[in-house]
């Protein structure tokens, strides 16, 4: 935002800086409370924000923190497109263009100009995942056409009169109207609080005076992330890591190659060795790439700070070529666009560790472990697609910290799983338990968290499709810490379980009746020697059934029994063996 | 001392325990009198506060034949994990439900977030053998003899309260009975609660909160609850002992010793009664409760004449929050009272609470320690506290020590003056409380300028003319005596029982047998609890009310249901009722989606005889000469104002004083702007028209 004519005050910018925020937040809880499909009302897969004329990010309601910039880039795009001066009031702007957003069809994008009077003071913006867009149910894709409905960049309304043609295409496209129907009004009731709000505010402090505070705020934010930078030791950091597989080249591994320079306060995430987009829907678009340079960077400078604003990114550079798997090109499928990046952010704090233990992670389980289903529910002969999860997993430890267990993956936030209950009431599913994995957390000095076991038996045939990641690549230890269990998936047909699958990624899957599939999220990793774990606390984890008598022994050298009761002689033993 | 001729004269006596303070109120019908007492609360013997406080009040426990009571007891355990060594029984596959949760993550950047913590570690989770599909069949039939045998290991392991919670209950409660059956034989001390004698909702992570919550602090809130029944019915009382649910509403001591939970926020909810009850006194129709004292500020609802309730609520902060789900007054928080500290955060930008300087070392005025600023300070230095009157002159008020603070947390490092620092702090906390209301009225789809504001709690009055500007609102009320308006109250409480089913339907081909079926069933498990309550309500009011949704979402918004309805079968105009509340509440209603029913509400009330409010002296509109206790400089915008300073305990009825203006009282300064207007009315009450122009 420019320097503006009014001087900034700063106690009506701390006044601002709330009202943004609760803005930002009541279109949350409206959106959340009126959506017809568990992805936005559970999963909260979905971010409203405000932003300035230009498409500068004002303020976030999370949602999913992986699409920090797909709203400002979003708008921008619409800014381009049509030029400011054709934007008017009563408009409202669509698209769920994937290369725009940098994710997938799903991610309907709507966006409603703010008008004062007749000049253009901001935007309030709503991307919500819609449960189906089209395309196909049938596994894996390897373009962009088979996923479904390509809205480019429309005008959904036009000086306040819907442009009915749209709704029409869209019905036609999708398997549930009615669904698609009631987010779309969802959306539009979370863009129209937003504008009101908006207003309301503007009219208080006055147009110049709240654009001095949201510039004020960009500044405050921009000053802090500078501070906290230049406390990072300059130089260059490197890190490695990888992805199972695209899907389609089964085994085939994906590297994954993150380079981290600090010179001052500023910094430079560079992925141009991040693998080339792949054949298999894992891609997601450039947009995504700087989103997983931002998230991470705001995890270590500024992790508490709201409302979330562009001021903090100020002193960051992303250097993201395009054609790589989160900068993908067109026609390149974009449908499970969400999971790569998590490691990607994973791989840079990995990098960061040598400079800032303090203040990184260990490697987290990094998939949604989501099990996506389909087909006919008896009860009401209608056609369902529901899934199941986040399964949340294991985070990593940290230097001071135990990792923490059963928590959804970094690409979401504020995202439930659905009760059982719940499924049950709505679907021919029985949840046959969803419990903690034993073990499952990377042995270290600080412990990292527990994965889920989640298995779900079928009261109906029905397919499945999952596409997990990081069974292979398993969450790692840092600075002497262990690695955790992966994710996988497992099937059981006629009472016997299979579980020899060379990765996680179960597509179109038939399930009859009876059988089950059980989705398994991995753990977090360790942080620091386990061996230096005190005894007491690893006698404690195995008592409560955290970590078995077996691994207490091998991997913390502690002796002890199922209760916990500890056998001090062994494991000193044990431990100065070592 | 009131005189105990006849059941009728007899007294109502309340007390409303707070960490800090007891608070009693009285109501004599001989003499139509009430009265106020204030004890420190005495943590080691609570009871004795109550004693204390009851004969500052002028009365007895022998004068009453009605003793309510509201506590902090069960919050607190709660809080400060002071509860009892609790197992938890659950369906087989979910012994871990309770520890997973809903896998959310708030703090989303946060790599140091932490999750809630579970009121019982693993080792003490037991599953139980047996399991019913979503329709309450059973698929796996109980396993008595292992239950049996996990008892033994409960034994064992000393645990002294047990929480049942089995998949798909409220459809069918048979197994969550039989396990509580064979429990209370094999551990008949233990405390054992079920989850579906407190909740018949679907969600198994809120339940077995709920459950668990209630297990936790059930022995201790037992123990209390007992300890004051003991004592009352020892000093002479032989009344009914009734205790303050969540909702506002009564309950009897001893199912208060059972349904422990449901008293959690007891003195919060009381205060929104007590704020119904002067509605109903002042023939006000909407009004906003709103309770500020030294750590937040609250802010409930009364709309028609109703106050607002919620089927549940988080209890802790967001992110670590344990869930409750339970009936419960919709009361809004913020982290902003009298003591939230003003600093300077790391970026720059200046900030109000939520951090306190709370009793100790408090505000820096308080000359205790304390050296950060406060809101509090803030005020004293504006002079809208006189330093020399605070609680009745105990506290000389230090406002140099104000002054020093923020000038040097606040106004130096951000280049204002003092003056200029502490009017920045006073609106930061007012739009911060503004945001409470809000909550309660606009983003529920009421317009907040349509309502009165009821202010209460110490630093109340002191803010609510700043409030009820930045919201519009344009009447207000500081009621008599608004630190003990928790306890007043409850005074007006009745006997109150709710209930909730899940039961999920379509409304287009919903069998009304079965619905009738379920609301008979709840309503007379309502009436035969006011059956058995020890007081005799005057008439009983059963409400009936149904949480739906459009086919396909999930959040149901709950929608009042007159029993007509359901007689007529229907569906049009439960439809359009539904409708309407999703209208209201979120701005957009879709007339011709499908809806459908997820739980059906009842809410049995017992209407207890209600104390008339008692009225002051008659005066004219000119105060007495005695009540003007001096002029001092106030600050309001940018102009220091000479200001009349009032004792209110010596205004009359009809008298009438315009701002600028304070209106003092022992522990409760009201604040009048330049272009309000306040009229004493009948009962004792500042009744504030707000003027002139925004703060």
């Amino acid at each position: 935002m420019n320097a503006s004519p009014v001087k900034s005050d700063p106690v009506i910018t701390e006044i601002v800086r709330n009202g943004v925020i609760a803005i930002t937040e009541e279109m949350k809880s409206n959106l959340m409370r009126t959506a017809y499909n568990m992805i936005i009302y559970e999963a909260l897969d979905f971010t409203v924000g405000l932003f300035t004329p230009k498409g500068e990010t004002i303020s976030i309601g999370l949602g999913l923190p992986m699409f920090i910039r797909g709203m400002a880039e979003t708008i921008r795009a619409k800014l381009e497109h049509y030029g400011a001066d054709n934007i008017r009031p009563g408009d409202i702007l669509l698209t769920n263009d994937a290369y725009i957003t940098g994710s997938h069809l799903n991610h309907l994008t709507f966006t409603q100009p703010i008008f004062l009077d007749d000049e253009l003071i901001g935007f309030a913006c709503c991307m919500a995942h819609w449960p189906d867009i089209g395309g196909t149910l049938d596994g894996i894709t390897t373009d962009i056409y088979s996923e479904g409905l390509q809205l480019p960049i429309v005008k959904y309304q036009r000086e306040g009169v819907v442009n009915e043609e749209i709704v029409d295409i869209i019905k036609a496209n999708v398997r549930l109207p009615d669904r698609a129907m009631g987010d779309l009004r969802a959306q539009l009731t979370a863009i129209g609080t937003g504008e009101r709000r908006y207003l309301e505010l503007v009219e208080r402090y006055g147009k110049d005076q709240v654009a001095a505070s949201i510039s004020d705020i960009m500044d405050q934010s921009e000053r802090a992330a500078r501070a906290r930078t230049l406390s990072i030791p300059d130089g260059v950091y490197e890190a490695e890591s990888y992805m199972d597989d695209d899907g389609v080249s089964i085994s085939d591994r994906i590297p994954i190659k993150v380079r981290v320079i600090v010179e001052g306060d500023e910094m430079t995430v560079d992925l141009s060795d991040v693998a080339a987009q792949v054949q298999g829907f894992y891609n997601s678009g450039i947009t995504t790439g700087h989103a997983c340079s931002q998230v991470a960077f705001k995890c270590i400078t500024s992790p508490t700070d709201y409302p979330i604003n562009d001021g903090s990114f100020r002193n960051l550079n992303a250097i993201v070529p395009p054609g790589r798997v989160i900068s993908a090109v067109k026609p390149a499928p974009m449908r499970w666009w969400m999971t790569f990046p998590m490691t990607i952010v994973d791989t840079v704090f990995k990098a960061l560790t040598p400079a800032i233990p303090e203040r990184t992670i260990a490697g987290h389980h990094a998939d949604l472990v989501i099990g996506m289903l389909n087909g006919i529910n008896p009860k009401t002969n209608e056609f369902y697609i529901a899934f199941i999860g986040p399964t949340g997993g294991g985070w990593g430890a940290k230097q001071s910290q135990d990792g923490v267990s059963a928590t959804v993956c970094i690409n979401d936030g504020d995202t439930h799983n659905s009760p059982a209950e719940q499924l049950e009431a709505k679907y021919p599913l029985l949840i046959e338990n969803y419990n903690l994995r034993e073990d499952s957390g990377g042995p270290g000095e600080f412990r990292g968290g527990l994965g889920c076991e989640n298995t779900v038996q079928a009261r109906a045939d029905l397919m499945l499709n999952a596409q997990v990641e990081r069974m292979h690549c398993k969450p790692w230890g840092l600075n002497g810490g262990m690695e955790a269990a992966g994710n996988t998936v497992v099937l059981r047909a006629d009472g016997t379980w299979k579980e020899d699958y060379p990765n996680a990624k179960l597509l179109t899957a038939r399930i009859r009746e009876g059988d089950a599939f059980a989705v398994r999220s991995g753990g977090g990793g360790g942080f620091g020697d386990p061996r230096r774990r005190p005894a007491e606390t690893v006698a404690d984890d195995v008592r409560q059934g955290y970590v078995s008598v077996e691994s207490a022994e091998r991997d913390y050298g502690v002796v002890c029994n199922a209760a916990g009761i500890l056998d001090a002689a062994a494991t000193e033993k044990a431990r100065s063996g070592v | 001392m009131a005189s105990n001729d006849e059941a009728a004269g007899r007294v109502r006596l309340a007390a409303d325990i707070g960490g800090t303070f007891t608070d009693i109120a009285a109501f004599n019908p001989s003499t139509g009198r009430l009265h106020f007492g204030k004890t420190l609360s005495t943590p080691d013997a609570l009871i004795d506060g109550i004693a204390t406080g009851a004969a500052k009040a002028d009365t007895t426990f022998s004068d009453a034949d009605i003793f309510l009571h509201g506590s902090t007891v069960a919050i607190n355990t709660m809080l400060e994990r002071t509860g009892a060594r609790t197992a938890l029984l659950i369906t087989e596959g979910f012994r871990d439900i309770y520890e997973i949760g809903r896998v959310n993550r708030p703090d989303a950047y946060n790599l140091f977030f932490q999750k809630h913590e579970p009121l019982v570690e693993r080792a003490l989770r037991f599953e139980v053998h047996e399991r019913l599909f979503a329709e309450g069949e059973v698929y796996k039939p109980l396993d008595e003899d292992h239950v049996r045998s996990t008892c033994q290991r409960l034994r064992a392991e000393g645990v002294d309260a047990v929480a049942i919670l089995l998949l798909h209950c409220y459809a069918n409660p048979a197994h969550e009975l039989r396990v509580r059956e064979i429990v209370e034989e094999e551990l008949p001390n233990a405390f054992v609660s079920t989850s579906h004698e407190l909740s018949q909702e679907y969600r198994e992570f809120e339940r077995c909160s709920t459950v668990v919550a209630n297990a936790y602090i059930g022995p201790r809130v037992e123990s209390y609850i007992g300890g004051i029944n003991d004592r009352i019915r020892a000093d002479g009382f032989d009344g009914s002992f009734l205790v303050v649910q969540s909702t506002g509403g009564l309950y009897d001591g001893e199912q208060a010793q059972r349904q422990c939970i449901r008293m959690l926020e007891s003195g919060p909810a009381a205060g929104v009664i007590g704020t119904q009850a002067l509605c109903d006194a002042l023939g006000m129709q909407n009004a906003i409760a709103f309770d500020m004292g030294g750590t937040t500020a609250k802010a409930g609802v009364i709309h028609h004449g109703e106050a607002l309730t919620t089927g549940s609520a988080l209890i802790g902060g967001y992110e670590r929050a344990l869930p409750i789900q339970i009936a419960m007054m919709d009361i809004f928080e913020v982290g902003t009272g009298g003591g939230s500290i003003a600093r300077i955060a790391d970026e720059g930008g200046l900030r109000v609470g939520p951090q306190s300087a709370g009793a100790q070392p408090g505000p820096a005025c308080h000359g205790q320690g304390g050296t950060e600023p406060t809101v509090t300070d803030a005020n004293v230095l504006l002079g809208r506290l006189s330093p020399d009157r605070f609680l009745g002159g105990e506290m000389e008020l230090d406002v140099g020590a104000a002054e020093a603070a923020i000038a040097d947390k606040v106004g130096s490092p951000l280049g204002l003056g003092v003056v200029e620092a502490a009017q920045g702090i006073l609106r930061i906390a007012v739009t911060a409380m503004s945001h409470a209301v809000k909550a309660v009225t606009t983003e529920r789809g009421l317009d907040a300028g349509d309502f009165a504001m009821v202010a209460y709690g110490g630093a109340g009055p002191l803010h609510a003319c700043n409030i009820a500007r930045e919201m519009g609102i344009r009447k207000l009320v500081i009621p008599r005596s608004p630190g003990h308006f928790s306890a007043f109250g409850m005074l007006f409480s009745d006997l109150r029982y709710d209930y909730v089913r899940s039961r999920f339907m379509r409304l287009a081909d919903a069998d009304f047998a079965d619905i009738e079926a379920v609301y008979a069933e709840l309503e007379a498990e309502g009436l035969a609890e006011i059956e058995k309550a020890s007081v005799n309500p005057e008439r009983v009011v059963i409400a009936r009310g149904a949480d739906m949704r459009y086919v396909g979402q999930e959040h149901a918004v709950t929608v009042d249901l007159s029993p007509d309805l359901f007689e007529k079968k229907d569906r049009a105009g439960i439809k359009e009722r539904f409708d309407a509340v999703h209208d209201l509440r979120y701005g957009t209603c879709a007339p011709q989606e499908r809806s459908e029913i997820v739980s059906l509400r009842v809410t049995v009330t017992g209407m207890l005889e209600k104390p008339s409010l008692e009225k002051i002296e008659q005066g004219v509109a000119t105060p007495p000469p005695a009540a003007h206790t001096g002029n001092r400089s106030v600050r309001f915008g940018g102009d220091a104002l000479e200001t009349a300073t009032w004792n209110r305990m010596t205004l009359a009825a009809g008298n009438r004083i315009d701002g600028p203006a304070l209106i003092e009282e022992h522990a409760s300064t009201t604040v009048l702007h330049p272009g309000d207007t306040c009229e004493v009315d009948a009962f004792g009450n500042l009744v504030i028209s707000i003027g002139g122009p925004a703060s």
